[in-house]
């Protein structure tokens, strides 16, 4: 007789141990042979587990030869457990789970690893291959985000999990047992019993699971409406959502003048005749337009819902009061960027001359639970009256119809090339030096790359792969040196201007 | 409110914060008869108990910390049996420990991971060995090799063979285990050796059953004190002329007893087949992967399998008696390089036995064998030695699931990422890497020198910090030569853990005594963290009380170190202004900063029932956690980058017009503050906000608070 072999994949933290011991303990209950192993990692938090079992159908008692196995062995796995959906991943994708015999039961939340975490822009790994393989490469399936079910039980993700192995029906072993393991353990047994019911319910198909969805958060504004009418009468259909929102987005953080503008400038585009380019156009440009100054963040900070919203995710109860700290720290750079330009380019020149430019910072705390505290930051964000005569608006407008007219002069040479320009617009983010980084990046790549393209030194098609390539190197390191790398890589593409024959 | 420093927790609630052993110190209590259950290592903890040892020791780390740990939570125990329990501060003091048995007739087990503790043990064991013993000494070592392992890959075999120390290496069954635990101390009483026992991480913690037996208290313990001390003997001593007669009575008179008793108790074991022409000699720690190895091929049952429960002494008789008459012998040794293998074609050899041997010509000199690799190497070694066994089926199977695999990596398009090891949430020695990279931005790039413990976790993403790991508590002695060649200076990183297990001799020391211009970062955390939070000369307590035994920037002050500075490693920007005046200060010594903050992990497992009972009682609480605003942030995970924090998440972007996923703090958030540190000494953004969450708030607090909230309520936007 063979044993049943079951494969556990966790993260430190997950209680995987905890949950083995469980198991062990309802197979013995039911005076099945059983074995368990583990390589635990490190107890840290990030780290990947794995645990290994073996339990010997019922009738069959563990002889002196028949030795249970302490490693899994591809294509012998019966039952594979894993709390996370990468983890799945990682089990699929050492050949411990297999078409012809494995159940796998998995949790389809993520826990983003490190280098996913870490990435300039979206690092994380495609989910939709994860589920492929899921599908593909195991006999049965149960799939759901127990990360939501212990959430919602109050329990932990292991009780759940070992709910859905008990509703699975894969184990010799009936629910009483597993419950019982949970009640000799002694820890949290209310919360692990119900999160165990959760699992099971859901392995069984007894309970739905509503997906969580993830909302999008429209700005909230009234005196638009006129413009938005504008809109929905002059452009298409399919790129309203965006520019509907770019308007609401630009009358908050400025004034229906500034809203109006966007309309104008987004006209320029539509009469380049692509949808899709006008779509991808006001999107970014809305994000442009409304740059991160003191005074957004000002604004954004005592803003009606905020409270509300950090209510909830630091999860106070309703009569808990709450205090929370800002933390600030504006330098040279940011007091220039609300002067007039004139004034800021003498305090940047000074700054400069006594090398006090990117040294020198005012820390700051705010309470903005403090009646004091909130009036400092509501006073900074009702400055937006004057944001148009700051020396930051004002470049930023220089850059911004830069930009726009380069998007123009592409789209004659190739709609691609247009859009890969617009796009480009996404490395500009951010505050301090990761702003000047990312503005440094975008100017590089305007002047390498998007420039010798327009000036007809590349192909359209070469000039919008070499912008896409720039963009994608400029988002691969901090320190740009793969955007080095990728530029250096073009100029040596880049047909040289012809020489004056004289 | 996070740095409380260690000396103020009070005694009576300190605990080993790792796990609560409760069930474990039970099982030590079991009877005759009765049935024991539990993981492999606590069998052994269990089997020492019963065999009579006087007195335990050892040195943390995986996979056998738990030998000690569990031992030090039965202090109730031992105390009734008169066990002596030494938490030793480095594995050279659990070696020299054993010098006991040298005169006494007590029964001793030490403990440690090998290979790295076996080298630092190097020294006494030697001169451990040369005497030998007269009352059975035991070493437990955690071979951590394979998957999982920590270490450098190397075999605890080469220092039985060099030392002539016995090496046992059981078949992972919890009664093969216990038994053999129970044989060495024969063994090592009956050739006056020390014996060692390796046991393979998956082994430590397998599950199974045996029947107890009743402890033994020992006849001479703490209870059972000696009058005298032994005689002066010379023999005893590892000194010449004494040594010259070890080294002879070592291979002319223990070693022969050795392979006698071997064979006569039957430690080794033999698994009956019906193919008399051929045959497996497998270490006894391996040998469920090569059962089930063989099964797969169908032919589990029917090779005459020999297990060497003990892999040093081989018993030379019982091999050639094995090999005799078998046209070809499977030898399965696991890692390099193949001493077994290599004795055995000797031994044959020289009896003229023409046994044909495979081993690592079928099977991978380097590496853990894996089912897969097992599975491999036997479809070879059969496929050369015995063409009439029918592999067609299970090769067959074996390519289907490679493919199968190959299918898999496929549609998953290439590598998962990396899930490497990091600093928990918390940690208080995150934030000092953190400045490191903060000082690197200034400076450029500098050399470091790193160390084991938690802290070499910065070698791996998202610090990618350090240039070289040497050993534990070797980090300063490591940047020795490299400092001098430096035009800027050079920093070691090294644990408190570290410091005590050989930093301050091999490091500061030397670097003083060498006038070293270096910097040195002390982390001062409170425990050994990496190996389960098991306690140090600095911890706030010790085995026996609450006194903290040792002080390091005491001991500093004392070897001499002039230029020294205590640092609490939360604040970033204190820290990066102390590394940055340690790098460029005129003081041409030793600086040492000493990083304080207490181990994240042990204060979290310390507090939350403290919390929760203040809860219960209806206590006002101020819980802090961190939070950033999803409005503000635009997903360049800078913060990432620069701290690390597992709490510290993405999620997709709330915002209609943005696609990059933007930061956000999870529930795992314990409020240390670091990533509003960062973002404030790295001028980051300022979408980070502290969040003080007032729980069983007093009436005061509730009407401030109504008070601002209708006041703010009325500003807003």
């Amino acid at each position: 007789m063979k044993p049943l072999t079951i494969l556990i994949g966790a993260l430190g933290g997950d209680g995987g141990g905890v949950l083995c011991d469980w198991i062990v303990a309802a197979a013995q209950s039911q005076g099945l042979g059983v074995q368990a192993t583990q390589i635990p990692g490190v107890a840290q938090r990030t780290g990947a587990t794995t645990y290994y079992l073996e339990v010997m159908p019922a009738g069959a008692r563990i002889s002196a030869t028949s030795v249970l196995a302490l490693n899994p062995a591809m294509g012998e796995v019966d039952v594979a457990l894993a709390t996370e959906l990468l983890e799945a991943g990682r089990m699929i994708f050492n050949g411990f789970v297999t078409p012809d015999r494995t159940t796998l039961i998995a949790s389809t939340h993520r826990v983003l690893a490190i280098g996913e975490r870490m990435a300039m822009g979206d690092g994380s790994f495609d989910v939709g291959r994860l589920l492929r393989a899921v599908k593909e490469r195991s006999r049965a399936q149960i799939l759901f985000d127990m990360d939501q079910a212990a959430e919602e039980s109050g329990g932990v993700i292991n009780a759940v999990l070992l709910g859905a192995l008990a509703g699975s029906g894969k184990l010799p072993i009936p629910d009483g047992a597993f419950e019982a393991a949970i009640r000799h353990s002694g820890k949290s047994i209310d919360t692990n019993l119900a999160a165990f019911a959760f699992g099971r319910g859901h392995a069984r198909g007894e309970l739905e699971q509503a997906v969580r969805e993830h909302r999008k958060r429209q700005t909230a504004v009234q005196g638009a409406e006129d413009l938005i009418e504008r809109a929905r009468r002059t452009l298409p259909v399919a790129s309203l959502d965006i520019v509907e929102e770019g308007i609401r987005r630009l009358t908050s953080y400025q004034d229906r003048r500034y809203a109006t503008l966007y309309l104008d400038r987004l006209d320029t585009i539509h009469a380049l005749g692509s949808g899709e380019l006008l779509r991808e156009v006001a999107r970014h440009l809305a994000v442009r337009m409304s740059f991160e100054d003191v005074i957004r963040v000002a604004q954004a900070k005592t803003s009606a819902e905020r409270m509300m919203r950090v209510r909830a995710e630091v999860r106070a109860k309703d009569h808990e009061p709450l205090a929370i700290t800002e933390h600030f720290k504006p330098g040279i750079e940011e007091i220039a960027a609300v002067l007039p330009p004139s004034i800021a380019k003498r305090l940047l020149g000074w700054g400069e001359r006594t090398g006090r430019l990117g040294k020198t910072y005012f820390s700051m705390q705010v309470r903005t639970t403090t009646i004091l505290g909130f009036a400092r930051l509501r006073l900074v964000a009702g400055l937006r009256w004057w944001r148009p005569r700051t020396s930051r608006y004002v470049a930023e407008q220089t850059e911004i119809e830069r930009w726009l007219g380069q998007i123009r002069a592409a789209s004659p040479l190739g709609i691609d090339l247009a859009r890969e320009i617009a796009e480009s617009a996404r490395l500009i983010k951010g505050y301090g030096d990761t702003h000047k980084r990312g503005l440094g990046n975008y100017r590089r790549i305007a002047d390498e790359v998007i420039a010798p393209a327009l000036a007809g030194r590349l192909t359209p098609r070469a000039a919008a792969d070499a912008v896409a390539n720039a963009r994608v190197a400029a988002l691969a390191d901090p320190e740009g040196e793969s955007l080095s790398r990728t530029l250096t890589a073009i100029a040596g593409a880049t047909s040289p201007l012809k020489q004056a024959a004289e | 409110m996070l740095d409380q420093p260690a000396a103020q927790i009070p005694v009576s609630q300190r605990t080993n914060p790792e796990r609560s052993f409760t069930e474990e110190v039970r099982a030590l209590r079991l009877g005759e008869g009765e049935l024991f259950r539990g993981e492999g290592i606590l069998a052994v903890t269990k089997a020492i108990l019963q065999s009579g040892v006087a007195y335990v020791g050892g040195y943390q780390g995986a996979p056998v910390s738990h030998l000690v740990d569990v031992l030090v939570e039965s202090q109730d125990l031992l105390d009734e049996l008169g066990v002596h329990l030494e938490t030793c501060t480095n594995e050279s003091s659990a070696a020299a420990l054993l010098g006991a048995s040298i005169n006494y007739p007590m029964r001793g087990c030490v403990t440690w991971k090998s290979i790295v503790g076996t080298n630092v043990a190097a020294d006494a064991l030697s001169n451990l060995a040369s005497p030998g013993v007269i009352g059975g000494a035991l070493i437990v070592v955690g071979e951590d090799y394979g998957e999982g392992a920590s270490v450098i890959q190397e075999r605890t075999q080469a220092y039985a063979l060099k030392s002539s120390l016995w090496l046992m290496d059981p078949r992972p069954s919890l009664p093969t285990i216990v038994r053999c635990t129970e044989k060495a101390f024969e063994l090592s009483e009956a050739t006056n050796t020390p014996v060692m026992m390796e046991l393979r991480i998956r082994a430590c913690h397998v599950t199974g059953e045996f029947v107890a037996k009743d402890n033994v208290p020992p006849a001479i313990s703490r209870n059972h004190r000696l009058a005298e001390p032994a005689a002066h003997n010379y023999d005893r001593i590892s000194h010449p002329p004494s040594t010259y007669a070890h080294e002879k009575i070592k291979v002319e008179v223990r070693q022969p007893a050795a392979e006698r008793f071997i064979v006569e108790n039957g430690l080794n074991e033999f698994l009956a087949g019906e193919r008399s022409d051929l045959g497996i000699i497998v270490q006894g720690g391996i040998t469920n992967v090569l059962v089930r190895g063989l099964d797969r091929l169908d032919v589990e049952g029917k090779i005459p399998t020999l297990v060497l429960n003990v892999t040093h002494p081989l018993a030379p008789d019982q091999i050639a008696d094995f090999c005799k008459g078998k046209r070809a012998v499977l030898v399965v040794e696991e890692g390099a390089p193949d001493y077994i293998e290599q004795a055995i074609h000797v031994l044959l050899r020289k009896r003229d036995i023409d046994t044909k041997i495979y081993g690592k010509d079928v099977l991978p000199m380097a590496g853990e064998y894996t089912a897969e690799v097992m599975t491999e190497g036997l479809l070879k070694f059969f496929a050369q030695s015995a063409n009439d066994i029918d592999l067609s089926r299970p090769r067959e199977r074996f390519e289907a699931v490679r493919a199968g695999r190959a299918e898999a990596q496929r549609l998953l398009g290439g590598p998962l990422p990396l899930r490497p090891p990091g600093f928990c949430v918390g940690c208080p020695e995150r934030p000092v890497f953190s400045a490191i990279k903060l000082l690197e931005r200034e400076v450029g790039k500098v050399h470091i020198s790193s160390d084991i413990g938690c802290h070499s976790f910065a070698t791996l993403a998202p610090f990618n910090l350090g240039n070289s790991i040497l050993g534990f508590g070797m980090s300063l002695a490591a940047a020795g030569a490299v400092a001098p060649v430096m035009q800027k200076r050079t920093i070691s990183v090294m644990g408190d853990g570290g410091f005590w297990h050989n930093g301050l001799l091999s490091g500061v020391a030397s670097s003083m005594f060498n006038r070293g211009d270096r910097v040195l970062v002390i982390m001062q955390n409170g425990y050994t963290s990496a190996t389960g939070a098991q306690f140090i000369p600095n911890t706030s307590g010790n085995r026996r009380d609450g006194e903290t035994t040792s002080d390091i920037a005491a001991t500093l002050k004392a070897m001499g170190v002039g230029w020294l500075r205590t640092i609490r490693t939360y604040n970033v920007g204190t820290m990066l202004k102390t590394l940055r005046e340690a790098m460029s200060t005129d003081d041409k010594g030793l600086k040492v900063i000493v990083a304080d903050g207490e181990c994240q992990l042990a204060r979290q497992r310390r507090i939350r029932p403290q919390i929760a009972a203040q809860l219960k009682r209806g206590e006002r609480v101020v819980r802090t956690r961190y939070g950033v605003d999803d409005e503000v942030c635009t997903g360049d995970h800078s913060c990432i980058r620069l701290s690390g924090c597992p709490s510290l998440v993405v999620k997709p972007s709330p915002d209609p017009l943005r696609t990059d996923p933007v930061a956000s703090v999870n529930n795992g958030c314990v409020g240390c503050g670091l990533c509003g540190e960062v973002a404030d000494a790295a001028v980051l953004c300022p979408s980070f906000y502290k969040a003080e969450i007032v729980q069983n708030a007093t009436w005061w607090d509730r009407l401030k608070w109504r008070i601002r909230s209708k006041m703010i309520g009325a500003m807003a936007l």
